[in-house]
């Protein structure tokens, strides 16, 4: 049934919205509890500013987040196209 | 979820219409623009929200931004409060009885802060606006679109998102300037000299502003807005609701104004549409209760609208609730409202307990760990710590600091006085001495107490460890 499949752009802002959301709360816990100017990432000093820091962190936990979202959204449609074939709609 | 309450036994075919138009391919919906009192009450809420956005970042207070969310210096300046890293836990505090008004709220009222508050209808009325402004009514927005693309158009379309984008640019200027202060931010995108992150949340928030008020707008509620999907578990059958009454309606038609509808065998509902025309959801009230209302009320405004001009009395799509609509007497303080006050209020009551009496001072004391104890020439034991005094008060700061634990206990330190400014960190080097009889243990808990001169209440206490040859 093709007109009850999810359109791409759905597919999409099912990933990325709850993953950005997540990583909203993520970053303020993360860096609630630690300053960038204390951490050394890899042993390394950095020379990026706070704001940096903080924008790379965010988009860090986008990143991951979304990738466990891709994750979700596969393997729930394709289980779902494994059981009952008549009545897909995934 | 189809919250069709009226009637159970069609939830099934409820289930799947909703399904059906979640899988749908959108269509753009053309609301048209509607006059009266909920109107009137909406614009009012638009205003004053972007009103409160777009200045508040502007205000002074004390000589510094009223409210700055310093992520850089790591500081929130609330007005006259200073926020640390350390008062983590009001923040987390704040956002949960945020959480619960908005429970106690739809409880009582519904969605009404779908309708009015919401930043997404906010903007989305605002961009409605410039839309209107520019294309014209819905006719002629339904119109230009049907046109192929030529020279008139896209010189309306040019304009219209030349505007919906130095709106956008400026509110995600304006947001960055909750962060940053935007004195210097606005001075520096004049230079054309932002740095780079700031460039970014600059374009990231315009654009999010942009597409979410310009493209999605509806479907942000359908398909993104969590609220929207579990407000069913708050609601019951004495919450408010925007309703069309059936019994009264029904049986729907069309009419002459001069016609005897009782004669005519039909109700109030002239089936003119109009309320289908003004959603900006793009539903007909009619159907019932559904969960991509956002309760902004246009159908209210046009609906009385027309039963004004009819002759009929208004109200026949009108705020209601569930128990009323089926002629039962409607309670608002029930069990499910009691309890929702009971925890918000217990929430509150120690949010304010515990704000009132935070202690603007903070000591963190780290010990030495290059070396356990050193034995000085006099022949006494010595440690050595570093002592954080983090000063979060509005005011500068003098302080005492005493150590206790060990009879006999000496500090010394290189500093003559221990002066933090405002919203300033010391670090402190400290030396504690005391002679070897006066240890019992190898290891002895010592306390440093730290008291601001001026104000005893402004005082910290803080444990340590104090090493010895025994």
């Amino acid at each position: 049934m093709t007109e009850k499949q999810i359109p791409k752009m759905q597919k999409c802002i099912a990933v990325l919205w709850p993953s950005f959301m997540v990583a909203i709360v993520a970053t303020g816990l993360f860096f609630s509890a630690f300053d960038p100017d204390d951490l050394y990432p890899f042993g390394q000093e950095t020379e990026v500013s706070r704001l940096g820091i903080y924008s790379i962190g965010f988009l860090c936990f986008w990143l991951i987040s979304t990738i466990a979202g891709i994750g979700t959204l596969y393997f729930a449609i394709t289980n779902c196209m494994r059981s009952d074939a008549d009545k897909r709609d995934c | 979820m189809a919250t069709d309450l009226k009637k159970p036994a069609v939830a099934g075919a409820a289930d799947e219409q909703v399904a059906q138009s979640l899988y749908a391919k959108a269509e753009k919906i053309y609301p048209r623009e509607v006059h009266g009192l909920y109107a009137r009450l909406r614009v009012l809420g638009v205003l004053g929200l972007l009103g409160i956005y777009y200045i508040t970042p502007w205000l002074r207070w004390d000589g510094h931004q009223a409210l700055l969310l310093d992520l850089p210096a790591r500081k929130f300046h609330i007005f006259f409060i200073t926020l640390w890293p350390q008062d983590f836990i009001y923040l987390a505090a704040l956002l949960i009885i945020a959480g619960l008004l908005l429970f106690f709220v739809t409880a009582i009222a519904g969605r009404i802060w779908c309708g009015y508050a919401c930043p997404q209808t906010v903007w989305t009325e605002a961009f409605l606006w410039i839309e209107r402004k520019v294309e014209g009514d819905r006719m002629k927005q339904q119109k230009l679109d049907a046109q192929p693309m030529n020279a008139r158009k896209f010189r309306i379309k040019a304009t219209k998102h030349f505007l919906w984008i130095a709106f956008a640019g400026w509110t995600g200027f304006t947001f960055v300037g909750y962060f940053t202060p935007i004195i210097e931010l606005g001075q520096r995108l004049l230079a054309f000299d932002l740095g780079p992150w700031e460039t970014f949340w600059v374009v990231f928030y315009g654009f999010a502003t942009y597409g979410n008020a310009g493209w999605m707008r509806e479907q942000v509620c359908k398909y993104m807005c969590p609220y929207a999907r579990f407000q069913s578990a708050m609601f019951d059958n004495d919450t408010l609701i925007i309703s069309y009454l059936p019994e009264r309606g029904e049986p729907r038609g069309s009419r002459k104004r001069s016609a005897d509808p009782h004669a005519l065998g039909l109700g109030d509902c002239i089936d003119c549409t109009l309320c289908v025309q003004v959603c900006p959801t793009g539903i007909d009230i009619r159907n019932g209760l559904q969960y991509e209302c956002i309760a902004c009320s246009a159908c209210i405004d046009a609906c009385d609208d027309v039963m004004d001009k009819m002759g009929y009395e208004k109200g026949l799509i009108t705020y209601t609730t569930e128990n009323t609509v089926q002629g039962r007497p409607t309670h608002i303080i029930r069990p499910r409202i009691i309890v929702y006050a009971l925890i918000l209020s217990g929430i509150m009551g120690l949010f304010a307990y515990s704000f009132s009496t935070r202690v603007a001072l903070g000591l963190d004391v780290i010990r030495d760990r290059n070396q356990l104890y050193r034995e000085t020439n006099e022949g006494q034991i010595e440690n050595v710590y570093t002592l954080k005094i983090l000063n979060m008060d509005a005011a500068d700061h003098s302080f005492q600091l005493k150590a206790s634990g060990i009879p006999g206990l000496e500090i010394h330190m290189d500093l003559k006085k221990i002066a933090v400014p405002a919203g300033g960190v010391l670090e402190l080097p400290v030396r504690l001495r005391v002679n070897e009889g006066a240890l019992e243990t190898r290891s002895s808990k010592v306390h440093f107490q730290l008291v601001a001169s001026d104000s005893p209440e402004l005082a910290a206490e803080e444990e340590a460890r104090f090493l010895g040859p025994r």
